[in-house]
């Protein structure tokens, strides 16, 4: 009885793919929401700082929908790993933002940038390694 | 950086915090009890209103500051995120573990000094 359904069911059900789906939602998010911020900051100096001024943009929207997204996904990693190791481990998003802001956005990376990149995937490869033995144990 | 806007950065990352605690505390509840009951129910509703606090002081700063400028300070909240699931949640942190929170948040205070 071990189909080729129940292994995809195994594959649906790993919470370090729906993590990984999350950090890709949240990286997404950001450009839309960067890009729709910008596009309405000038709208009031005095409600600007609350945030809700970038409501205006349809790019925030688009952005609110990916959050949504990244949200959902994010629920279901919490529900199965201690958060403890899985919200370290969301800290990938520090290594694709930016990275995307470079090459979307055409924002600068500076060297110091690019070496606490390197640092933060360093951490990275440290704490997946536990996430890595909840999945042998699962 | 005026002191005005490292207090929002602040009051945003402990919207964050306090909102992965409260969904986290949510989402565990459902294991055994599913999603028809009070515990869920109040500290879903908190999580949420957290993070709503969280998102609308984010998306203000994000008028003000570079995307890849502003994120990164958001790595302090793994240092708290951390200490609070040991001590509020009871999650066991392994040497290992914390090493690599260390190193992922020295990354980001690096990424956002630069």
């Amino acid at each position: 009885m071990h189909g080729p359904d129940e292994q995809k069911f195994r594959v649906y059900e790993n919470p370090w793919l729906h993590l990984a789906l999350s950090a890709i939602c949240t990286t997404v998010s950001e450009l839309f929401l960067k890009r729709g911020a910008t596009d309405t900051a000038h709208i009031s100096e005095q409600w600007g700082w609350t945030g809700l001024t970038g409501l205006a943009s349809p790019y925030v929207w688009v952005g609110i929908v990916f959050v949504l997204g990244s949200f959902l996904t994010w629920l279901y990693v919490l529900k199965h790993m201690p958060l403890s190791v899985a919200f370290p481990a969301s800290q990938v998003v520090h290594v694709t933002i930016p990275v995307s802001s470079w090459l979307v956005l055409g924002e600068q990376i500076v060297t110091v940038r690019w070496l606490g990149i390197l640092l933060v995937l360093a951490g990275l490869a440290l704490v997946a390694r536990p996430v890595a033995t909840l999945e042998e144990k699962l | 950086m005026t002191p005005i806007a490292l207090l929002l950065i602040l009051i945003s990352i402990a919207g964050l915090v306090a909102g992965e605690l409260f969904l986290k505390h949510a989402m565990q509840s459902t294991i055994a009890g599913g999603f028809r009951q009070r515990t869920f129910l109040l500290f879903f509703i908190a999580g949420l209103v957290s993070m709503t606090i969280y998102f609308f002081l984010s998306l203000g700063l994000l008028q003000k500051f570079d995307l890849s400028y502003l994120y990164p300070f958001q790595g302090l909240s793994v240092i708290f995120i951390s200490i609070a699931a040991a001590v509020l949640l009871r999650e066991k942190l392994t040497p290992q573990l914390v090493i690599g929170s260390l190193l992922i948040t020295a990354g980001v205070a690096l990424v956002s000094l630069s």
